[in-house]
Formats: C-alpha cells, sequence, structure tokens
C-alpha cells in the first residue's frame, strides 16, 4: 500500500507545492511588513492570508475526492485497475494520502501562523517579551492550564468527521461513475449524491439523538463523544459500501 | 485452460456491448481478436483485464473466478494513452517495476531505447506514436501469462510494427498467451494461430488458421471477409 501511497501523494504534488510556495510568499511578505512597520500592508496580508487559509483548508480537504473523479473519469484510471490490489487497499491508499495532504498543508499553515506571531512579537516587544511569553506558556503547561483531554478530544473529533466527508465523497464518486460511466453529467450527479448522503447521514444522526438515553446530548455545546462514534460507525460503513460498489461494479 | 468466458454479457447503459459471450483460450497459444470499430472487442479486453465488470456472466482464469490477484499475472494494454500525465519514460518503468513482480527493468530500458524513446521524455508531451510505442514496451517488459494487447500496431511506423511483432513472436512460448485486437490482418496473419471473429457483441466464429490453410488454402482476409 506505501507504493501506492506514494503515487496518490504524487498526484497532488503541483497543488501542494503551489500552496506552500503561496505560504512562502505570504510570509515573506509579512515579515518584510512588520519589518518596516507598515502596519496597512500587515493587515493586508493578514487579511488575504485568513482568506487564502479557509480556501486551502477546504480543497485541500476535498482535494482526494476530486483526484478520485478525475481518475475514473479519464483512462488513467487504468493505471490503478490494471494492479493486482485489492479496492481496499486503492481507496485506502487514496484516503491515507488525503491525510497526509492535509497533516502537511495544515502543519505549514501552522508553522507560518508561528513565524508570523514571533516575528510581530520580537518586533514590537523585544525578544524579552518573547522569553517572557514563553515563561508563562510553559507555566501554565506546568500547572495544567491546558486541558489537554479536551484538546486530544478535540483533534480526534475533527479527524473523524473530516474523515466521515471524504468517505461520503469517495462513495458519491464511485456510485455516480459506476451509473454514469464517463458521461460529462457524472460530475455534477457526484455533487448531487454527496449532497444526498450527506443529508441521510445527518438525518441518521437526528434519529439517534431521539432515543430516550441519548436525548441528553443532543445540543450540547461540548464536545460529544456519540457525535464521535456516529460519525466513526457511519465513515466505515461508507468506506464498506464504496469497495463493494467498486470492485463489484464499477467499470473503468 | 487459461481462461473460460461463459456468457458474458455487458451493457453500458441502454447499449449491449458484449452479448452471451463464450470464449476459451488455451495456454502458449497466440489470438488475434477481430472485428469492425465497436463490435465489442475492447469491452471484452478490458474484461478479461478486470477493468470492466460483466453483467451477466462469468470469468474463469486457470479454472478460478478472476480476482485482483490475477492481475499480477495479466498483463493488458488499452488502445488510448493512459499513463499519468505527471510522469515521464523513467518513471513508467519504476511505476510498472513497483507493481508487477514480472516486470524486467532492463528489457524495458532496451526497449524503449530501441524505439528512441529517451528516459527524460514526458508523457504529456509524447506523440500518439510515441506514445504506443511507450505502451507496448511496459506491457512486453512484463513476464506475463495472458497479454492482452488492444490495437498495439495502431499509429506505429512500419519499422517499429516489425520489431514489435518480432518482440512478441519472440516473448511466445508455450506457457504464454497472446490476444491481439487489431484491423490489420496481413501484419498479424503470419504469426497468431487462432482467428477470433466478433460481430455486434457476439462471438462469430474461432478459426485455427493452421488447419484453416491446410483446408481450404484461404487467407486471413478471405476468412474475415467470407465471416464479417
Amino acid at each position: 500500500m506505501a507504493k501506492l501511497i506514494k503515487y496518490e501523494m504524487r498526484k497532488q504534488r503541483t497543488s501542494r507545492m503551489v500552496i506552500l510556495i503561496g505560504l512562502l510568499v505570504g510570509v515573506i511578505a509579512y515579515c518584510l511588513s512588520i519589518l518596516t512597520g507598515n502596519i496597512n500592508m500587515t493587515a493586508v496580508i493578514i487579511g488575504l492570508g485568513v482568506c487564502a487559509a479557509l480556501l486551502v483548508f477546504f480543497y485541500t480537504g476535498i482535494e482526494s475526492i476530486l483526484v478520485l473523479n478525475r481518475d475514473l473519469k479519464t483512462k488513467q484510471s487504468y493505471m490503478l485497475w490494471m494492479l493486482p490490489k485489492s479496492i481496499w487497499e486503492i481507496l485506502g491508499a487514496k484516503f491515507i494520502s488525503a491525510l497526509l495532504q492535509m497533516a502537511i498543508v495544515y502543519a505549514a499553515f501552522c508553522i507560518a501562523v508561528g513565524i508570523g506571531c514571533l516575528g510581530a512579537v520580537i518586533r514590537f516587544e523585544g525578544v524579552q517579551a518573547l522569553a517572557d511569553m514563553f515563561q508563562r506558556a510553559s507555566e501554565v503547561f506546568v500547572r495544567g492550564g491546558v486541558n489537554w483531554t479536551d484538546l486530544v478530544w478535540l483533534a480526534v473529533y475533527i479527524f473523524i468527521a473530516w474523515s466521515q466527508v471524504i468517505m461520503i465523497g469517495f462513495l458519491a464518486v464511485v456510485m455516480s461513475r459506476t451509473i454514469l460511466l464517463r458521461s460529462r453529467f457524472a460530475g455534477f450527479l457526484s455533487v448531487i449524491l454527496f449532497f444526498v448522503i450527506d443529508f441521510v447521514i445527518a438525518f441518521g444522526s437526528d434519529l439517534m439523538y431521539r432515543l430516550p438515553w441519548l436525548a441528553d446530548f443532543a445540543g450540547s455545546p461540548r464536545i460529544n463523544i456519540w457525535d464521535g462514534i456516529y460519525y466513526l460507525v457511519t465513515a466505515v460503513i461508507l468506506f464498506l459500501v464504496s469497495g463493494v460498489l467498486a470492485d463489484k461494479k464499477l467499470s473503468v | 485452460m487459461m481462461m473460460e468466458c461463459k456468457g458474458l454479457t455487458k451493457w453500458f447503459g441502454a447499449k449491449k456491448a458484449i452479448e452471451d459471450l463464450t470464449l476459451n483460450l488455451d495456454k502458449g497459444k497466440i489470438y488475434g481478436l477481430l472485428g469492425e470499430n465497436g463490435s465489442g472487442k475492447t469491452t471484452w479486453m478490458k474484461m478479461a483485464a478486470g477493468l470492466t465488470k460483466p453483467s451477466r456472466g462469468e470469468i474463469l482464469y486457470e479454472g478460478h473466478p478472476l480476482c485482483y490477484q490475477d492481475k499480477a499475472e495479466i498483463a493488458y494494454m488499452s488502445t488510448e494513452p493512459f499513463f499519468y500525465d505527471f510522469m515521464n519514460v523513467a518513471d513508467v518503468g519504476t511505476y510498472y517495476g513497483d507493481f508487477f513482480s514480472d516486470f524486467d527493468s532492463e528489457r524495458y530500458t532496451e526497449m524503449t531505447e530501441a524505439m528512441g524513446l529517451t528516459r527524460e521524455m514526458k508523457v504529456r508531451n509524447l506523440s500518439s506514436g510515441m506514445n504506443a510505442k511507450l505502451k507496448i514496451a511496459a506491457t512486453l517488459a512484463r513476464d506475463a501469462k495472458l497479454c492482452l494487447l488492444d490495437e498495439p500496431l495502431n499509429g506505429i511506423d512500419y519499422k517499429a510494427r516489425e520489431e514489435i511483432i518480432e518482440l512478441i513472436i519472440r516473448a511466445a512460448d508455450e506457457n504464454k498467451t497472446f490476444v491481439i485486437s487489431t484491423h490489420l490482418l496481413e501484419e498479424i496473419e503470419s504469426f497468431i494461430e487462432y482467428a477470433v471473429f466478433i460481430r455486434e457483441g457476439r462471438l462469430v466464429d474461432k478459426v485455427n488458421l493452421e488447419s484453416e490453410r491446410m483446408k481450404t488454402g484461404r487467407s486471413l482476409t478471405d476468412i474475415y471477409v467470407d465471416i464479417m
């Protein structure tokens, strides 16, 4: 499966490089603006950066779905389907490479934000302020001021929720390409199916919270373990259905 | 028996591409798959390669239902270009080497060089003829038991055609089966053993060319014209 992941990552290399180069340019421009004290330029860069980050996060999140759609739409699908690999390995590799792509891009954004914050503190408050900031932060960590359990749960929750989104996308693409093969409308049908499946899953979630012993958890502002379990179970079911459908019915 | 196709039918929407096709392939034989455009040759090949699922019927490979592991022994070359755009000639060899244990990298390099392809050439910049040569080199560099070649001589110049035919003849032995789909009857007549005729998705006839020649003296073109 590692080799499949290698080639899946290669398919996403161009977008990854564009995003990383764009980010690097943004960080350099930001650093220049704070070094020159041009506050207007700093504000513009931060504003553009936030907008770009939102777009990039969304695009990176769904990129693997777009790649699967492109794979199935073109003859390049033969490159995957002629291999002596099971459908589970092929879809699994696509899922793992989607996570890796997101991890790389998100980590790069975190580093960029970190550099931006450090630069601003050093420029406007001085190195001593930075040292004080680190000391205060370490004291907070040592005293247990950070709720690690909640943070870990939040990370797991986001991971599962986004995995479910990817799985909905995979199923929508596999279904549309199974029904319409290479029709020009298959992409459009994928989008429709995506929202239909998403609606069905959301409806299932509503039904789940109508169960008497779960009703109290509905609408809770805290991270809800039942949401996590529901997302996880539905993601696994979606993956299995996509795999079986692709294995039994999908023609490339 | 290398492969048995029993009652294969394939629908694409309302169109029936293959209808109740039963065809057996023996080990160590070279088959020519012949028929007009749209007769179902490519669809059958893609089903035999495991790319397309039959709507009805069954494919047995060496006695068991065709499964993904069998693709390790089946080489398929489609008529259209299918390599990833981001690849160059060397990458294609690496890809095949990564996934097919029967792939011979040295042989691939020899074949690509002989065909005028250099390692750095980008797949997306290749002409259709060069792309066809690359496909055939990648496919024939495998030591596959069943080799399915969909119009391998299309778009290839005369000299390279001779080389490809030579490669096929050299690769053929009692354990390997070749199925070659083509419209170039004269090019394949000298080396194919069976001609399989398909019309409108149905198997029309499977002719042993050697016995046919002995019996009637007809050429492959004569047989084609008579049957089709």
